[in-house]
């Protein structure tokens, strides 16, 4: 078996965001990037199959600028064997449908029976791709896995759906969202970094692919949440119920 | 004339309101109950002032009746210092004395009151891009006040510096209620003694530090941060002496962690169970900043070749997100509470030159070794700076009290191998009441007898801090 892993390089999920002054966006300059954290537990799940040896390769793709190469080392590093980045224009934003139909091109090409990605990207939160690709490649999806069990020819993938759980069983070739709960992420051992710098990483330009790579999406204004009033210490219970009069009366 | 408990109380009741004096034993028990439940004697009241002029009617108060003060941040201390000795104290608590009066970022400084928690001092820099480094396990509840009085270090003292050197000017009050304001900051100021420093890291004893203008640094972009196994100590500090070579001012952390240490957390679930594969006798946490993102990494090469020279070992972890980072960073952090988790402990913190922290703690571990072959032993600390806590857990098949029963012998052993490598027996921890006498024994006389002259003729009625530091 074959899994490709695709994953994305975000603003470190602990990296204050801050809002850019114009309200075009938020600051992505000078900030720490690391890999999407779904993306993480993608990459994790396609490792444990190949540790159980039910997997022969796993290839990493990126669609991103050239400091996507980190995140790739990162992956290769957790165990991937190769990775291979589409390699955009440094501030160049690409929409999930045109990151699908690239992945797409990348499928047909590879041949891989398994395509894991992360349910959503922390920076844009589309929930979209995994979708979007299954959709163009006429496959079966299972998104928001929790659990994900092989079986001849079948994979079967427990999701994490609005009222509990839902245990679904699907041919191969197949997508997998991975969701958090699917397992947790190893770090990664210096050997391991050390290996991932003698893997290939293969880098094609993306706008080679004859892939309409527009935006058809118009970000009008990006604002800040309205911030927390601070919470208030109280000294008895009596003023706690003095309050809560107030604001009944206040209704 | 010395006055009743009853007559106390109700004095102080037309200084303070009745949500300020606390004298219910139950109410009293969270000032009271130290972090390593050692130290058990009551307290007449605690007294939570509002605002620095209540603390001084408090103080005069005090003076004039020679009732004994404890003043007390966020009672986190390790040697007793921040609670009663006699029974017969009042504590005064600075919790309610904890506003921003300035946030300064231009000249790189904020000014808070004593009573601010250290986390939030964190937090409020945060928010401006800015960095307070000072930072110790008991972040959430140590108080600025407590953390000047007793001089805290932390992790990052290696490239940061302790809390004096952070702290650029104080206000306190004084035994007989007297503000003395040293918030004044300037370069240069050879204007006579320096009142700041002899009163940071007095340990409460002689004065109440109310405010401090501390220091803040520009936020780094981004960390390189490795847990790194190690054979043995000697290897930990030959790569602590190559690593400062090559990263200089930006290493910001060099810690020692035991295997012990992180197993106990481990089996006791409180980090992942697959963290670490815990193949080494030693861990290693090296931390570099980086003030610019496109700054190369150095930590990760330095370490490969390590790897290669095989001087370092194959469970060694380098954080690839911000979110291992702080995972790495709160195993270090619950090092110290999570030795409850091993039964008793017998603790000490000391202090010696960094290339003597290998014969330090190997010599401890042998000879305490031949008390009871059984003792675990869980050194960790700030090997950058020399500052090592030499703890000791009892023995799995042990009473817990036959153990502590052994706490002279073994505090003997460690504390003579640290006066012959010429080093510190209270190295960031203070002396408290803990260890008054053992002060007593080891430092120099004339430091003592200069000392217990400053501490008389500032406190004369000896209210403050009675019974702790000196021995009068």
């Amino acid at each position: 078996m074959k899994i490709l892993v695709a994953l994305k390089r975000v603003v470190d999920h602990n990296v204050r965001i801050r809002v850019k002054e114009d309200g075009s966006g938020v600051e992505t300059e000078n900030v720490r990037h690391s890999m999407n954290p779904f993306c993480k537990h993608a990459v994790e799940a396609a490792v444990q199959i190949k540790e159980q040896n039910k997997a022969k390769e796993i290839i990493a793709i990126s669609i991103g600028p050239i400091e996507a190469k980190d995140v790739l080392l990162n992956a290769l590093a957790m165990g991937c064997d190769r990775a291979i980045l589409l390699k955009t224009e440094k501030e160049q934003k690409i929409e999930p449908l045109a990151v699908a139909k690239l992945l797409k091109i990348i499928v047909q090409q590879e041949k891989p029976d398994l395509v894991f990605l992360g349910k959503q990207a922390i920076d844009d939160d589309a929930n979209q791709t995994g979708q979007m690709l299954a959709g163009l490649l006429d496959w079966p999806q299972g998104t928001f896995s929790s659990k994900i069990e092989l079986e001849e020819n079948r994979v079967n993938v427990t999701r994490e759906v609005d009222f509990g759980r839902a245990k679904i069983s699907m041919p191969i070739p197949a997508v997998i969202t991975a969701d958090l709960r699917l397992n947790v992420p190893r770090k990664t051992a210096l050997p391991m970094i050390i290996k991932a710098k003698k893997k290939p990483i293969n880098i094609m330009e993306a706008k080679d692919f004859n892939v309409d790579l527009q935006n058809r999406l118009i970000v009008e204004r990006i604002s800040e949440p309205p911030k927390r009033e601070g919470g208030k210490i109280l000294n008895n219970v009596q003023e706690l119920a003095n309050i809560i009069n107030e604001l009944e009366a206040e209704k | 004339m010395s006055l009743t408990a009853t007559q106390i109380i109700s004095s102080l009741e037309k200084i303070l309101d009745e949500n300020s004096i606390i004298f219910t034993k139950e109410k009293m028990q969270s000032f009271l109950t130290e972090p390593r439940n050692r130290f058990h004697q009551p307290a007449l009241a605690v007294l939570k002032p509002n605002s620095i002029s209540q603390l001084q009617e408090i103080m005069r108060f005090a003076n004039k009746y020679k009732i004994p003060i404890i003043p007390q941040g966020g009672n986190s201390g390790l040697v007793g210092g921040q609670v009663p000795l006699y029974g017969n104290e009042l504590i005064v608590s600075l919790a309610k004395i904890n506003k921003l009066r300035e946030l300064n970022i231009e000249e790189g400084y904020i000014l808070v009151e004593a009573g601010m928690i250290l986390q939030q001092v964190q937090n409020i820099a945060r928010e401006k891009n800015m960095l307070f480094p000072l930072s110790i396990g008991s972040k959430g509840s140590a108080q600025i006040g407590g953390i000047l009085a007793t001089n805290a270090g932390g992790a990052q003292v290696l490239s940061y510096g302790n809390g004096r050197e952070l702290c650029l000017g104080i206000e306190a009050i004084l035994a007989d209620g007297s503000l003395y304001n040293g918030l004044k900051f300037l370069r240069k100021d050879n204007s006579g003694y320096d009142l700041n420093n002899l009163l940071i890291g007095s340990e409460g004893s002689l004065a109440i530090i109310t405010a401090a203008k501390l220091k803040i640094f520009p936020r780094a972009k981004f960390y390189e941060t490795a847990l790194i196994g190690v054979k043995n100590l000697n290897i930990a500090y030959q790569l602590f002496q190559q690593l400062v070579k090559k990263a200089q001012k930006r290493l910001t952390a060099f810690e020692l962690i035991s295997r012990f240490g992180i197993a106990i957390q481990i089996e006791n679930k409180l980090i992942n169970q697959d963290f670490i594969s815990l193949q080494s006798p030693y861990y290693i946490l090296a931390e570099i900043s980086h003030f610019d993102i496109e700054e190369k990494e150095i930590l990760t090469q330095f370490f490969e070749i390590a790897y290669e020279k095989n001087l370092i070992n194959e469970d060694s972890i380098i954080a690839q997100s911000m979110a291992e980072r702080n995972e790495i960073w709160q195993m270090r952090e619950q090092m110290s509470e999570s030795q409850k988790f091993a039964g008793a402990s017998i603790k000490h913190d000391i202090s010696v030159a960094p290339k003597l922290v290998p014969e330090l703690i190997e010599r401890g571990i042998r000879e305490v070794a031949k008390i009871n072959k059984n003792i675990r032993p869980c050194p960790f600390g700030h090997m950058g700076d020399g500052n090592i806590h030499f703890n000791f857990s009892q023995p799995v098949k042990m009473e817990r009290e036959e153990f502590l029963s052994l706490t002279k012998e073994i505090n003997q052993i460690i504390y003579d191998i640290v006066l012959s490598l010429d080093g510190s027996i209270s190295a960031e921890h203070g002396i408290g009441q803990l260890k008054i006498d053992l002060l007593e024994r080891v430092k120099d006389p004339t430091a003592i007898k200069m000392m217990k002259l400053i501490k008389n003729s500032l406190d004369p009625n000896n209210i403050l801090n009675r019974g702790k530091v000196l021995k009068l």
